[in-house]
């Protein structure tokens, strides 16, 4: 347990950057929903702000999924940031499609985190997709009392 | 619906618990095999139903339970008229009780998807009534750390409780399906037909009030259940009902048209 590499951050809320990697399979979103969730509740985001970020990490890696190639993994890495928490979600791909051209669905991840982006490249034999998004703990964090 | 028998006495007011007495001496006197014993005590459960019923309805938070909450009382009643000795007196003292207790351990027993510890449910209880308290208060959702120091309850307590109210309502392993995983390109859109009103119903919405815009969104653009907009807008979720039923009246009023779903 080195404290060496411990971030402002970490050390305030005990949280240190997370990375998950399960099957890119809408049966696996639940979990990294979850780990969002606590995630957010660990670094004292407000109920609706942790609300916000399960439901945007869902959506997040919803899409993702319906894009992935067939038995390929789903990466995820929470990072805790000075004002709020950074999440990264990539899947390797067939089609060059981006998430958001689901319009529905990119509507919700940008109405729900506070930026959110994504990137298309060409890898070997196909394509990389990620989304990345970035919450902040709630109107109580940007609160100036 | 039998006729009782003696004990109702014209002028005085209907002593029902009286009249009661004496039908329950009799039923138990019969034999446990007599078929008269079996109608009598349908006939003590059905004239009780009022006050089953009644219950029911002091349990029914969402309205849409009332039925599942008359059967739990029914059974309380059930219970209620096997176990009463008419020497103790008055049926309703016995019946109430028992009835309510019933409807508190369906409450506490089925409330949760998922069995919980007792512990959790009560501490589950004490966070969600602190965190009405606090949005009330400051005006917004509460952080984990500020329920702990409002509650008296350490951080890992509130997470612990947190956390365990996710698992309070399953979602059905049906609902994955809903949402295809791969083949969604290229069919047609069913709610298409739907295009006209909403072009026509978003200028409508943006001409309300800020507060009965915000539960709007909140319903039926990110699913909200009345009581999270309640917490979220700092009302309570009977005047978030009230305003949901006027303001979709209006806008349906002003489409000219009375299919938008409620």
């Amino acid at each position: 347990m080195s404290e060496v590499e411990t971030s402002p951050v970490a050390r305030t809320h005990g949280v240190r950057d997370v990375e998950v990697r399960v099957w890119a399979d809408a049966e696996q979103v639940p979990l990294l929903r979850s780990f969002a969730a606590d995630i957010a509740m660990r670094m004292d985001f407000d109920l609706d702000a942790i609300e916000d970020l399960r439901m945007a990490v869902d959506e997040a890696c919803s899409l993702l999924v319906r894009a992935a190639a067939p038995d390929s993994a789903l990466l995820c890495w929470f990072e805790p940031v000075d004002a709020g928490v950074r999440v990264r979600a990539r899947v390797d791909a067939e089609h060059a499609e981006p998430p958001s051209s689901d319009a529905m669905g990119w509507q919700i991840l940008t109405a729900l985190a506070a930026a959110v982006t994504e990137q298309v490249e060409a890898v070997d034999g196909g394509h990389r997709i990620s989304v990345e998004l970035y919450a902040v703990p709630g109107t109580a964090g940007v609160d100036p009392r | 619906m039998t006729t009782t028998p003696a004990g109702d006495e014209p002028g005085k007011a209907p002593d029902k618990g009286s009249a009661d007495v004496d039908r329950f001496r009799e039923l138990a006197a019969l034999a446990p095999d007599d078929p008269r014993r079996a109608a009598l005590r349908g006939d003590l459960v059905a004239d009780h139903m009022d006050l089953a019923r009644n219950l029911a309805r002091k349990f029914d938070r969402r309205g849409d339970q009332l039925e599942d909450l008359i059967q739990v009382a029914t059974i309380g009643l059930i219970k209620a008229v096997d176990r009463f000795e008419a020497d103790r007196g008055n049926f309703y003292a016995f019946a109430i009780p028992t009835i309510m207790g019933e409807l508190r351990r369906h409450f506490r027993d089925t409330g949760w998807a998922v069995r919980v510890p007792r512990q959790l449910k009560e501490l589950h209880v004490t966070v969600a009534a602190g965190r009405n308290e606090l949005s009330q208060k400051l005006g917004r959702a509460p952080k984990p750390s500020e329920l702990a120091d409002h509650l008296g309850l350490t951080k890992e307590q509130v997470y612990e409780a947190l956390v365990a109210s996710a698992a309070k309502q399953g979602t059905s392993l049906d609902a994955r399906l809903a949402e295809p995983a791969g083949d969604r390109f290229g069919y047609e859109d069913d709610r298409l037909e739907e295009v006209d009103n909403r072009r026509a119903l978003s200028p409508l919405i943006a001409e309300l009030p800020e507060r009965e815009q915000k539960i709007i969104v909140l319903r039926f653009f990110r699913g909200m259940s009345q009581a999270d907009i309640a917490r979220r807008v700092g009302v309570s979720q009977m005047q978030v009902s009230r305003l949901l039923a006027k303001t979709l009246e209006r806008l349906r009023a002003a489409l000219g048209e009375d299919t938008l779903a409620g």
